[in-house]
């Protein structure tokens, strides 16, 4: 009897020491309370320092507006920041940003989507292995490196054999994209008569139109090799070097919005017998649009953001080049008055000539703040659509 | 549409993504082969005797009696040449006014090139300037000189219609039937044999000081300071993401603050650099004064900021990509949450966090528009360890803009731009390298 009592006893005791005191059991909740506090304090930080950079820029951005308005700046293209009477008109710089930003987009786009299509659709794993490095090394070359290439190597090329760059490269892409305009135009045409007629009518079309473009040709030939490109550092140089810049991003972003859209819908397409750009055109690009998007929205974020490629070999003149359309004139960019003007505006600090490239960051900001929501959001939609929202 | 024309629609768009991929290639090969071939030559080129003699004079380098034995072969060859200046001289004292100061005119032209090729002529006073102490140190450098003193440019302005032409003038012509005919000729003949180029593997170039505006020495300030500003940012950026990282994706629910959080942090990538630069400049150093002007841990302090998203989105695919069954095994032996995150998760995500951190560094070091303003001065000396705190420092991308820019003879120094720029694209590319080869052997060790 005692004996038992003893045994059960032990086997309590050895039972209640497996189990937590009340108080240490207390103790370890508290502690991961506050461990828990302490990671969500530190992640926190860091989307306090994004409200702190919206704080601190419009804090400083603030005094410009009260003082000077906000009709000069936005419409006014007299940009004279150090004169007696200073003039803050920014259009020209808005515009400035705009135009490059527009050509970065027009060089890069259809590289970089086609070049994305060709990854994930086109391409044996082999070659893409190999590929994929090629953008990340685009990628990870510092701004100001592209920024020394574009004004110490392809300006003085762009100055010195600029019509003859620009007239080989009208040919490399207009002859195919002709050609191939005229046989599809041969062929649709030619469909719509009659059995006989159909060789005939399509030939004919193929010898007209071949003659039409290669006099086409020919006169943009001497159009490019009659314009005069007094300086090498303008809009175009600039353009093209940010849309080299921008490629990667889109690349990246887009192809993994290719990869997302499935193996069951382009199975489907080829199972109903079109080709391979019958079904990326018809089918894997329209269910993808939206990462695309998101693709090119990226691409112009960081063009429009980049800062050291447009300060080195943009110009820097503060004018709307005349046309407006005119790339082979110089520009001056947002990002580039803001690194090159705070040099000399610092000495003055409180001055409207300080408090101006605040205001200016704060444009950027609140651009990239907006393409930045806008393109999660077509993202997040895109996600939902293909069902694979969390 | 016929079947022919689709299928050929079909092959060239085929061609033309190719076509894309190799232009982006031959883009890369572009940017990269010019930079490599002429930022190669900062290192390895061909000195003259002058550069030796700068080396042994300035740095106390090289083998005394070699280099003397060498000038004064050098100098021997020399003295013709400034014996034809002294005689010129006294032919033209008995001209006429006018002829005369034509002449000297000329002959100032021609001794400025000539000292700017072998340097000041014997019994002159000695320059100030390291520049004008010397002759001209590189070889290839000295053939363009050797050019400017035997031919002048002028421009010819004959056609209105087209802009002017520049034309090369032989320069001998100018003194034709005088005493000072036969020099141009010597100076073509001998220039080889008086400035004695040799192949030269200036490894220092990297570890020098810079002197007299970048004409002379090397980059060390420079790398040094680009060094302590990357360190210093991932010094702050890598505790604060892996922490972001981990909260994110192990304690994190799904509530409207956790999704603004993610907005904040996806808002944090999209801020152009510039804004950085602005930001730090406003708030670092004018608000919280970290320091009383532009230092290197203020642009420390900036670039962490850009960089912290980077590093937070790497970290959080890098602990998401850690199988289940890690976690489900540890906490089924008894750990507790945070056990398991420390001595579980966290080491089998360690390459993935590596190779974010390793991709955000060569971002961090290749970055300019955020240390414009807080942290970058064009000239300084190499800073200690504990004066980071106060003081800014040169760093590669900011002197690549300076030199480019704003030195005062650009053209002159171009070896030294290329050399900063090989050093910088280097330097990011090896970071890079490192990051695809750790994440081929990630992937490896996942599959196998």
């Amino acid at each position: 009897m005692e004996l038992e009592q003893t045994m059960n006893s032990t086997a309590d005791r050895q039972f209640n020491n497996l189990l937590l005191s009340k108080k240490a059991l207390r103790f370890q909740r508290m502690s991961a309370f506050v461990g828990k506090t302490f990671l969500l304090a530190i992640t926190s930080l860091s989307s306090v320092a994004v409200l702190f950079i919206f704080y601190f820029i419009t804090k400083d951005a603030l005094p410009f507006f009260f003082n000077e308005g906000l009709g000069e700046f936005f419409t006014s293209t007299n940009w004279y920041p150090s004169a007696d009477e200073p003039n803050f008109g920014a259009l020209s710089i808005f515009m400035g940003s705009g135009l490059v930003t527009l050509g970065a987009i027009v060089v890069a786009v259809p590289l970089g989507i086609s070049a994305a299509v060709c990854m994930s659709d086109v391409l044996p794993f082999e070659v893409r292995q190999v590929v994929k490095p090629i953008t990340e090394v685009l990628a990870a070359i510092p701004s100001v490196a592209y920024g020394f290439f574009a004004l110490v190597v392809f300006a003085p090329a762009l100055q010195n054999d600029g019509n003859f760059l620009l007239s080989l490269s009208a040919w490399i892409i207009l002859v195919p994209v002709s050609f191939l305009a005229v046989v599809v135009l041969g062929d649709v045409v030619a469909d719509r008569f009659e059995e006989k007629y159909y060789n005939y009518i399509r030939y004919g079309i193929f010898v007209s139109g071949g003659l039409i473009s290669l006099f086409c040709l020919l006169k943009t030939h001497t159009f490019l090799n009659s314009l005069e490109i007094t300086s090498g550092t303008n809009a175009l140089n600039v353009s093209i070097i940010l849309g080299i810049m921008a490629l990667p991003t889109i690349i990246s972003v887009s192809e993994d919005a290719l990869q997302a859209c499935g193996r069951e819908l382009r199975e489907g397409s080829y199972a109903l017998g079109a080709t391979r750009v019958e079904t990326i055109f018809k089918t894997v690009i329209p269910a993808s649009i939206s990462g695309i998007l998101a693709a090119i929205i990226l691409g112009v974020m960081r063009a429009i953001g980049e800062t050291m490629v447009v300060w080195m070999a943009s110009g820097n003149a503060a004018q709307i080049p005349k046309p407006w359309y005119n790339y082979l004139d110089p520009v001056r960019t947002l990002t580039a008055t803001i690194a090159g003007d705070m040099g000399e505006a610092d000495h003055v600090t409180g001055s409207s000539r300080y408090h101006v490239l605040f205001a200016m960051a704060l444009c950027l900001l609140v651009f990239s703040f907006c393409a930045n929501l806008f393109s999660e959001w077509i993202v997040h939609r895109q996600q939902k659509k293909l069902g694979l929202a969390k | 549409m016929k079947l022919s024309t689709r299928k050929l629609l079909d092959k060239s768009f085929t061609g033309y993504g190719i076509f894309a991929i190799i232009l982006m290639a031959c883009a890369l090969l572009l940017i990269i082969v010019p930079i490599a071939t002429k930022g190669i030559q900062a290192f390895i080129f061909r000195g003259t005797i002058e550069y030796r003699k700068l080396r042994l004079e300035k740095f106390e380098e090289g083998n005394l009696k070699k280099v003397n034995a060498e000038l004064k072969g050098s100098q021997e060859l020399r003295k013709p040449i400034y014996d034809m200046i002294d005689q010129f001289e006294k032919d033209i004292r008995e001209l006429e006014y006018e002829e005369r100061r034509e002449y000297r005119k000329e002959l100032r032209e021609v001794k400025k090139s000539l000292k700017e090729l072998f340097g000041p002529a014997p019994g002159d006073h000695q320059p100030v300037l390291w520049r004008e102490q010397y002759g001209q140190t590189r070889w290839d450098r000295a053939k363009i000189k050797i050019d400017q003193v035997l031919f002048f440019e002028e421009w010819d302005y004959s056609n209105p219609d087209k802009m002017g032409v520049k034309v090369l003038v032989d320069r001998k012509s100018l003194f034709k039937g005088t005493s000072l005919e036969p020099l141009f000729a010597y100076v073509e003949k001998h220039a080889q044999s008086i400035l004695q180029p040799k192949l030269v593997f200036y490894w220092r170039f990297l570890f020098d000081e810079s002197f007299d505006a970048h004409f002379f020495g090397g980059i060390w300030p420079e790398v040094l300071g680009t060094l302590y500003l990357t360190l210093g940012a991932m010094f702050f950026a890598i505790p604060m993401g892996i922490i972001a990282a981990i909260y994110l994706t192990e304690y994190a629910g799904r509530g409207l603050f956790i999704s603004l959080l993610r907005s904040c942090i996806s808002t944090l990538a999209g801020v152009p650099s510039i804004v950085f630069g602005l930001f730090g400049l406003a708030f670092f150093i004018n608000s919280v004064k970290v320091s009383e002007s532009k230092s290197v841990l203020a642009g420390s302090l900036t670039l962490a900021l850009l960089i912290l998203p980077t590093v937070i989105r790497a970290s959080e695919e890098a602990i998401r990509a850690v199988p289940k069954t890690y976690k489900e095994a540890a906490l089924s032996l008894g750990a507790g949450k945070w056990h398991t995150v420390l001595t579980v998760i966290l080491p089998a995500a360690l390459p993935g966090i590596l190779t974010g951190i390793v991709i955000s560094m060569g971002r961090a070091a290749g970055e300019t528009a955020p240390i414009i303003f807080t942290a970058a001065v064009s000239v300084g000396k190499p800073l200690h360890f504990w004066e980071t705190l106060s003081q800014p420092t040169p760093a590669l991308p900011w002197n690549i803009y300076n030199l480019c820019t704003e030195h005062e003879a650009v053209d002159e120094i171009r070896h030294v731009q290329y050399g900063m720029v090989l050093t910088l694209v280097a330097l990011v590319l090896i970071l890079n390298l490192a990051a695809i080869i750790l994440r081929a052997r990630i992937s490896k060790k996942l599959k196998g």
